[in-house]
């Protein structure tokens, strides 16, 4: 209900507006309802008694007010659509502004695919919930009082007949509605299993025609797509027979509204024939709102959870503090130090991955992390741009701890190529000057050439006006690392960090670019992550990561004279030390 | 001067609906095997309705029966009444039953087609389609058509005898009267197709704005790290608003068109019911009508409104549907493009001897990947494979494996040509580990055992054993029972490597292909893995690309690739002798420098 009380506080700069469609909503209701009392006068007073006066002057008013409630109804659909549609734009922007909050500790703890469900789904409900609600959700009930008051005053003695239809559907919907909930559950939940085995097969395509296993697939398809069929077809049989079930009870209420209205009209209590018929006209009135009440009721409650899934969202708090306000100078290279730093993705000593690190790169080098999966080289560089905050310890940039600097002008003054290159769809422009959005074609291209990305995206038709795919696809992956690298390069960073940005680049090409960014980057200090020896070997310094510790630094010819752990890695990769290029 | 040919059009022709998608869509719900059950349930259905359309005339009877005080007639009238009303719903309810199980059913039977034929389907297929439109056909598609199945069918049947029924009863019970109540018709359905017409388009255009939309929300989700690291959050931001913004008002005009069917519907209905009430009550001031069949009028024309809007809104789905089926059974129909030919006879295996012979290839006609390759692997030898990225490496092993079939030349597994032998007894001597370790969502065991039917859980844990697996898979809380999650990732890739490696020892290959594996490891998981290839690699002849030239130097043959020729061949001695690309591959490893001297 808090979910329910949060929407609503949505509302209250147009309170006026919601008071207004639930009063057309009733006036709508009485003009229905109107037409049926008047139903009653043109059968009696015209119809039985032949008075074609009164059967047109009756008639001319039923139409009025029929159109009168088409009208009024209209007015409410406009509301309602405004609220429902209003609702989804305010939970979708408020959502994603609270995601663009988000630290990577934030996203770390929530999968893309949980929020982007919630972003799209989640608020269809919502919106489906709150439209049904303000055309539907007092409908019903007013209907049905009313209804119940009109024949109380017309005809007290056949009230109960109302109540008794009314009870017989509220029972059928409550007998046919939750296992067709359960049923649409229970299918979706199985869909969700096809949808994902067919996924698998499609993505090991490869391994399933290595293996000959086309047959033993397709089989196992068929079971999968059996166990979906039962509950699949039982929901949609209770759903095809909710109209029979309210049609019939219809029928069955006006039959026994002619049994006993009949009866009462023939013994000459004073009930007349327009009465009777009037009568039959409330039940159809009354059995409508009912049902669609009923077949509402669940999607008001998917609304309401749906919603409290996406205010958790929008109350999600980001996960790392703002920085402080001691701005530094933007431009040069950069001292980084970093000073007992312990780090971990979990709650206290337990978790870490860092364990005391203590490490000074000097302005203007150029230093290569070097490691094995999972020694902490990526959790290392970082925590320099804040993408997280230590446990313990500090980073600093030219002595200044860097959760004193604006985070705005640190994420500026430290460039990253990330270890995964993601491009956005757009043109290769946009792309390479994504972090520095003001800059001129020439830095652009500058930067690419320095990212040996300039040849090959001269060689595309449209160059620099390419069109790059959804996450980049459209390019191959040490493209997209050249891309990315220059993404890195054009604002001119004072701290680089490339995270394995030459792994699909071949080793010549890997040279080329190693060589030429200290240039473009004029003096700014680069630091590069790296499982390859080749791509680090060049470097001023070398920093060999085990186990989330420093286990030597120096340069490729100190390492390789006094680290073991050094010269294993470089006979994995190259050879026994000695032999090889001769 | 034939005569069809001089005959012009009078209007251009009209882009109509292949009849063959909908009868194949119907054929799926009603063709040879439930023709029975369909029918009848059709049957059922029109009798149902006719029960259905008995209340409304009875009623008028009823009335009649109330204005003479003929207290038996009324009860008798009543009772059938309240007999037609329980009968109808009996009839009904046995129909549907019969109908959604046929049109699951029918669901059920389109998507295992569509997914037989996948699988049949050759590797060219996967490439033309990306997994996720793949996907959507399967999913999105088969829905659409299934909406139609479950609902579409019954409600166009029940529509349809419907107004027949009620039309053809008020004809005859009184024509005038049943002109008047018609009249109104024509306006409700052009309402009802204005609405349709109007809210169709919205509807799309949502449909893609939503897309746009969501497509924006992934895309920037899923790249938040290179977001928050160039921030750009604000962009991001002001560009989803944006976007989310249109959703808001193309979704309001969508909706509101969509949501005025319901007040249209209620005031023509009520304006429907006061033309009979009127005209009746003229006709009987007359004479020409009496008081119960005005009545009953009035409950007949109440019946016509709803399968009359029905059957307007079910255009859109019927439409829908038909241009899901069309794309569902484009799959259904495609045909495999490497398939065994007519004479293939299974490979008699011998030593293991491949040969390529001036070997064309292209993926795609016009742009030549491979051009006239030629080369020859003995039996037992280990063949390595390099050259620069884009070289043409993997698809040497693509068309070895004939997941693709060669433009010309031909290839020969002791002295056989592909061609020529069926493509099961081929795929089921050629091994592969390739360099995406893909596993299944499913037992370590299941996974291991995948490679071979029939492979026994001790022939299982035997390969795992050699693959130096079985440590760490003993190590795991459920051992061979534990479940893989999406894609193994609840392996490391090195461990996830091992177990592909074992995967390939249980299916016993006698060619395999090492599409070089161990780039992302540290040095004493490489180490094993290393192992494991070595016992995997013994007696067979092998295939290795590699990436890093020290796993093949003691190749007995390296093939150096370049631009899709074979520029190299020989042993790694006599590659470094040449100079060639090998030996600039070779140095610029090491940068140029004399290694650790």
């Amino acid at each position: 209900m808090h979910a329910v009380r949060r929407i609503l506080a949505l509302y209250r700069p147009y309170r006026g507006r919601l008071v207004l469609s639930q009063v057309l909503l009733l006036l709508s209701a009485v003009c229905t309802l109107g037409t049926a009392a008047l139903n009653a006068r043109l059968v009696n007073d015209g119809l039985l008694a032949g008075d074609t006066g009164v059967i047109i002057d009756t008639g001319i008013w039923m139409a009025v007010l029929g159109v009168l409630a088409g009208l009024l109804l209209a007015g409410v659909a406009v509301l309602a659509v405004f609220f429902s549609q209003g609702t989804a734009y305010a939970l979708r922007t408020q959502a994603y502004a609270s995601i663009q909050g988000f630290s990577f500790s934030n996203f770390d703890s929530m999968r893309t695919g949980n929020l982007l469900v919630r972003l799209s789904s989640d608020v269809t409900n919502v919106a489906n919930a709150v439209l049904f609600g303000v055309m539907l959700l007092m409908y019903a009930p007013f209907m049905l009082v009313v209804s119940l008051g009109l024949a109380m005053i017309t005809s007290p003695g056949m009230v109960w007949i109302l109540l008794v239809v009314a009870v017989g559907v509220l029972l059928a919907a409550g007998i046919l509605v939750p296992p067709m909930e359960r049923a649409y559950a229970e299918r979706q939940r199985r869909l969700d299993e096809v949808n994902s085995a067919l996924q698998e097969n499609l993505t090991g395509v490869r391994v399933v025609k290595a293996f000959g296993r086309e047959r033993f697939e397709t089989d196992r398809f068929d079971d999968r797509t059996e166990a979906l069929r039962r509950p699949a077809a039982s929901a949609a049989f209770r759903v095809a027979l909710l109209s029979p079930v309210m049609n019939t009870l219809t029928q069955l209420g006006i039959a026994l509204t002619l049994l006993v209205g009949g009866e009462r009209v023939v013994a000459g209590d004073g009930t007349t024939i327009g009465q009777v018929t009037a009568f039959t006209q409330y039940l159809s009135l009354v059995v409508v709102p009912l049902a669609l009440a009923a077949l509402i009721a669940p999607y008001l409650l998917r609304g309401i959870t749906s919603a409290e899934r996406v205010l958790e969202i929008i109350d999600a708090e980001p996960a790392l503090p703002p920085g402080g306000s001691t701005e530094v100078e933007p431009r040069g290279g950069a001292r980084i130090v970093f000073d007992h730093v312990h780090f971990g993705y979990g709650e206290g000593p337990q978790h870490d991955v860092l364990h005391g690190i203590d490490l000074v790169i000097e302005a203007g080098q150029s230093v290569g992390i070097l490691g094995a999966t999972g020694s902490g080289k990526t959790s290392l560089v970082n925590l320099v741009p804040r993408f997280y905050d230590t446990r313990a310890g500090r980073v600093s940039i030219d002595g200044v701890d860097v959760r004193d600097i604006p985070l705005h002008q640190l994420r500026g003054i430290v460039g990253t190529a990330l270890q995964e290159a993601v491009l956005f769809q757009g043109d290769v422009r946009e792309n390479v000057r994504f972090a520095a959005p003001d800059a001129d074609d020439e830095r652009i291209r500058e930067a690419a050439r320095a990212s040996d990305a300039y040849g090959f995206v001269e060689a595309l038709p449209q160059r620099w006006d390419a069109p790059v795919a959804r996450r980049g696809y459209n390019f191959s992956g040490g493209q997209r690392q050249r891309l990315s690298m220059a993404r890195a390069l054009v604002p001119r960073p004072r701290v680089l960090i490339l995270d394995d940005s030459t792994s699909a680049l071949d080793v010549a090409t890997e040279t080329r670019v190693q060589a030429a960014i200290p240039l473009d980057a004029k003096g700014a200090t680069v630091v590069y992550v790296a499982q390859r020896i080749s791509a680090v070997i060049d470097l001023d310094r070398i920093v060999l990561l085990d186990e989330g510790r420093i286990s030597d630094q120096g340069t490729h010819e100190e390492l390789l004279a006094r680290s073991a752990l050094y010269r294993q890695i470089y006979e994995s990769q190259l050879g026994p030390v000695g032999g090889g290029a001769r | 001067m034939s005569g069809p040919a001089a005959t012009a059009r009078l209007s251009p022709p009209r882009d109509t609906v292949p009849p063959g998608v909908v009868g194949r869509l119907f054929g799926y719900v009603g063709g040879r095997g439930f023709r029975l059950a369909f029918w009848s349930a059709v049957a059922l259905r029109a009798l149902s309705v006719v029960a259905l359309t008995a209340v409304p005339a009875i009623t008028g009877a009823a009335v009649n029966a109330m204005r003479s005080s003929d207290l038996p007639a009324l009860r008798a009238w009543v009772a059938a009444a309240a007999a037609s009303a329980v009968l109808y719903l009996m009839l009904a309810g046995i129909s549907e039953l019969v109908m959604t199980r046929l049109a699951t059913s029918a669901t059920m039977r389109l998507q295992r087609d569509m997914f037989a034929t996948m699988q049949r389907l050759s590797l060219g297929f996967f490439d033309r389609q990306p997994v996720g439109q793949l996907l959507s056909r399967v999913t999105n598609d088969t829905e659409s058509v299934a909406t139609f199945n479950e609902n579409a069918v019954s409600q166009i049947m029940r529509g349809v005898f419907q107004i027949l029924l009620i039309v053809a009863l008020m004809v005859v019970t009184n024509w005038r009267l049943a002109l008047a109540a018609l009249s109104v018709v024509p306006v409700l359905l052009l309402v009802a197709a204005g609405v349709t017409r109007a809210a169709g388009p919205a509807y799309a255009k949502l449909q893609e704005q939503l897309g746009d939309l969501s497509g924006f929300q992934e895309e920037s989700i899923s790249g938040h790290r290179v977001l928050i690291s160039t921030r750009r959050q604000a962009w991001a931001q002001s560009q989803h608003d944006e976007a989310a913004g249109e959703v808001f008002r193309t979704a309001s005009r969508a909706t509101f068109t969509g949501l005025m069917q319901f007040p249209a519907t209620m005031a023509m209905t009520t304006v429907q019911m006061v033309v009979v009430l009127v005209t009746g009550g003229l006709l009987a001031a007359d004479g020409q009508a009496d008081v119960g069949e005005v009545i009953a009028f009035v409950g007949l024309a109440g019946l016509l409104a709803s399968p009359l809007s029905d059957l307007s809104n079910l255009a859109t789905t019927t439409l829908a549907a038909v241009a899901a089926g069309r794309r569902v059974l484009e799959i259904v129909d495609d045909v495999p493009t490497v398939v065994d030919a007519p004479h293939a006879a299974p490979l008699r295996f011998e030593g293991g001897k491949v040969e390529f012979r001036g070997v064309d290839f292209s993926y795609v006609p016009g742009r030549r990947i491979l051009h006239e390759n030629s080369f020859t692997a003995l039996p037992g030898q280990k063949i390595g494979i390099c050259g620069p990225t884009g070289a043409g490496k993997s698809t040497i092993i693509n068309i070895l494996t004939r997941y693709y079939d060669v433009d010309a030349g031909e290839i020969l597994v002791d002295d056989q040509p592909l061609t020529d032998v069926t493509i099961a007894s081929l795929r089921s001597n050629v091994g592969m580990v390739l360099q995406e370790a893909f596993l299944f969502s499913d037992t370590i065991m299941n996974n291991l055992r995948y490679a071979r039917e029939g492979a026994t859980d001790e022939e299982c844990i035997a390969a795992a054993r050699e693959a130096n697996a079985h440590r760490f898979i003993e190590a795991l809380p459920d051992g061979f029972d534990t479940m893989l999650v999406e894609r193994g990732a609840n392996l490391s890739q090195g461990q996830r490597q091992m177990l592909t490696i074992a995967r390939a020892m249980v299916a016993r290959p006698r060619i395999l292909i090492l599409d070089e594996a161990t780039s992302n490891v540290d040095t004493r998981t490489e180490k094993l893995i290393q192992e494991g290839l070595g016992r995997l690699m013994a007696g067979t002849t092998s295939f290795v690309i590699a990436h890093r030239l020290s796993t093949i130097s003691d190749a007995d043959s390296i093939l150096v690739v370049d631009r899709g020729r074979i520029v190299q061949q020989g042993t790694h001695e006599d590659l470094l002798a040449q100079d060639g690309l090998y030996r600039q591959l070779w140095t610029s490893q090491f940068k140029g420098r004399p290694a650790g001297s």
